[in-house]
């Protein structure tokens, strides 16, 4: 029988096991995992042999056959579930990944697998030790499937239909969707010109359509969190495991969900903003028990809805950030001017952090660590139409808050006119639009400053930051709010010229690779626009 | 002539499979079951002529989902797909009154014996 038609399911669904797998070892090894949980991690194993084995791939049939068999020793209480057997268990798991790999991308190797499979075999227990909590709550004797909770059952009854679409069709859907956008917007620029009332009508209607086709799309392209949170207890283990300390984490609102591309692009700065986390923001054991805080450390994940956005919350109970030494540093390094650092609020001093070359050194991490690739995972969640923002208290721990749109390609910016040419402003990155009397900006040295709700702000030129020349200005200068930099300022530019939904087009080489633009766009004139990435201007 | 087939399984890719051999021997697939609880709703909805079971799944085991579906239909035609070295459940299975078995991983010949003996062709 010819197989290849089955092989981008084994791959899929071989992964999705494997994903599973690696959070309930954690889990189970935390001792927060269930009987159910047992189970299921050996399902995962058993489904995964009967896969392998159909397909004929024997090396991964075999693998996770002595995986299976060492689940059924601890599923038959042989064994408890304990560090040993959880190292043991992902270790097999990463080796069943790269196998799985080199399966997708049709490679003929062979794996070593060393004495995995001898290890896994004979896997003796170091020292007797307690029993397991997944066996404290032991309701039924073994058996392959226990009968689950009445609410799970019930769930299935009404379970809806459902149907397996390949990413690339709903990728392909959102940019039609964009494209049908763009083109609406030129109906409306004819109508204009023509003043056609049918037309008029038309596009009013054709508008409404559209705007229900997008948000049914942006249904269709949202997956849950839970999609990719199974990776993260695994990283923040096995960083804590390796430096020596003890942290018990938490991820609340895997059912939120989110755009696929989103999703995907988030993954990396979660990674880098949990290990950080870990590495420098908790404190080692020792240290916690001599400030009266419980020994393992709490690092939990939040993911809620807010209206149309998405809030992302990594929160510790570490050492937290003084912002006043952020500051010294960053003037140190004369990333800020004295002047402006003595200016920022403490908000502002966090977000230095996330500055480019803000600090990979020693120095940083006897104050608390922030810094390493923070300008990388800021850049990624403005890039995605969102923004950050970090709280933190000396002593009590900090907060990383990551706002995210529900869904990318298609935005509302800010459109402002430079000079000869149009430029768009995501408005997730606008605070504010103004109007400056010309009489109320005044100068310390040679910056020019206003003041905004009782706060002083510096006032830029975004002509001059782009090169452009300054147009005719009047006696009142059109400006937005936004942050620079880690710090607000004010943006003059030439005038307004309204808010609109763009498709956001990723650049091509070379202009993907300039700073400070974040994709381009056409207009409903036809006009090209290049949408800025302000945090990434100067 | 074809029949109507249920296949019950908690891997997509393996219902998958089935999925092509019964239909290349012309039979129909009115539906698909994850785990026992919902091949047990699926089997009481669509009546089918032959159903696979496989025996370990989440919810419920296939065990239990077969014992549940006799006792709808005395008459029910359940094949149990199970691993080499499960013959302990295979008994169970036998006594719950299992129509046949299919031993995983599949030979695909070897299915289509199995179905044209128990569809009587």
């Amino acid at each position: 029988m010819d197989m290849s038609p089955y092989r981008n399911l084994f791959v899929s669904e071989s992964r999705e096991h494997l994903r599973a797998f690696s959070e309930l070892i954690v889990k189970l090894e935390q001792g927060s995992g269930s009987r159910e949980d047992m189970y299921a991690l050996f399902r995962s194993a058993h489904s995964l042999k009967g896969m392998a084995a159909s397909m004929g791939y024997g090396d991964i049939a075999e693998l996770s056959h002595t995986i299976e068999d060492l689940l059924d020793r601890v599923r038959k209480e042989e064994l408890i579930f304990d560090t040993g057997i959880a190292d043991l268990l992902l270790e097999g798991a990463d080796l069943l990944e790269v196998m799985i790999a080199d399966v997708s991308t049709e490679l003929q190797t062979a794996r070593d697998t060393g004495d995995l499979a001898r290890r896994l075999a004979t896997y003796r227990p170091a020292a007797a030790g307690g029993v397991p909590e997944f066996v404290a709550d032991v309701k039924s004797p073994a058996s392959y499937s226990p009968s689950p909770a009445t609410g799970e059952r019930d769930s299935h009854d009404d379970a809806p239909q459902t149907v397996r679409v390949r990413t690339e069709v709903l990728d392909n859907l959102i940019n039609i969707t964009g494209e049908l956008i763009t083109n609406k917007h030129r109906l409306l620029t004819v109508g204009k010109e023509l003043e056609s009332a049918p037309l008029d009508e038309a596009t009013v209607e054709l508008s409404r359509l559209l705007r229900d086709l997008h948000s049914e799309i942006v249904l269709v392209r949202l997956i849950p969190f839970a999609a990719v949170a199974d990776r993260f207890p695994r990283v923040v283990r096995d960083l804590a495991k390796k430096i020596g300390k003890e942290v018990v984490f938490e991820v609340e609102g895997k059912e939120i969900e989110l755009d696929r591309g989103i999703l995907d692009e988030l993954v990396d700065p979660l990674v880098h903003i949990l290990r950080n986390a870990v590495d420098h923001a908790l404190e080692t054991p020792a240290e916690r028990e001599a400030c009266g805080k419980p020994s393992p450390g709490k690092i939990r994940l939040v993911v809620r809805r807010q209206k149309d956005q998405v809030v992302v919350v990594v929160e510790d109970d570490g050492r937290g950030m003084d912002p006043a030494r952020l500051v010294d540093l960053a003037i140190e390094k004369g990333l800020v001017g004295p002047e402006a650092g003595r200016l920022m609020a403490p908000g502002e001093a966090f977000m230095l952090t996330c500055l480019p070359g803000f600090s990979t050194a020693r120095e940083v991490t006897g104050v608390s660590g922030r810094g390493v690739g923070m300008d990388a995972v800021r850049s990624t969640i403005q890039t995605l139409g969102g923004n950050m923002a970090i709280e933190s208290e000396l002593g009590k721990g900090s907060r990383f808050i990551l706002r995210l749109p529900l869904t990318i390609a298609i935005i509302n910016v800010l459109l402002v006119r430079l000079s000869l040419i149009a430029v768009a402003i995501p408005v997730t990155n606008v605070q504010r639009t103004l109007e400056l009397k010309r009489s109320l900006i005044y100068k310390r040295g040679r910056q020019a400053l206003f003041d905004l709700d009782g706060e002083q702000l510096p006032l830029l030129s975004l002509n001059r930051i782009l090169g452009f020349p300054h147009g005719d200005a009047g006696e009142l200068l059109p400006l937005f709010v936004c942050e620079l930099k880690g710090r607000r300022v004010g943006l003059v530019v030439d005038s307004f010229i309204g808010q609109q939904e763009i498709f956001v087009k990723p650049l091509g080489r070379p202009l993907a690779s300039m700073k400070g633009l974040g994709g381009g766009a056409v207009l409903g004139n036809g006009e090209v626009v290049f949408i800025l990435d302000v945090a990434n201007l100067l | 002539m074809g029949h109507k087939v249920l296949l019950v399984d908690d891997s997509l890719f393996m219902r998958n499979m089935l999925r092509g051999i019964f239909e290349s021997e012309g039979h129909e697939i009115v539906a698909e079951a994850a785990d026992g609880v919902e091949a047990v709703r699926k089997y009481r909805d669509f009546r089918p002529d032959i159903t696979t079971m496989d025996i370990v799944m989440p919810a419920k085991n296939g065990i239990e989902a077969l014992r549940e579906i006799r006792a709808i239909d005395g008459n029910a035609c359940v094949i149990m797909c199970s691993a080499v070295g499960q013959e302990s459940l295979m008994n169970a299975a036998q006594q719950a009154g299992a129509s046949d078995f299919i031993l995983k991983p599949f030979n695909t010949e070897r299915v289509r014996e199995v179905i044209r003996r128990v569809a009587g062709d």
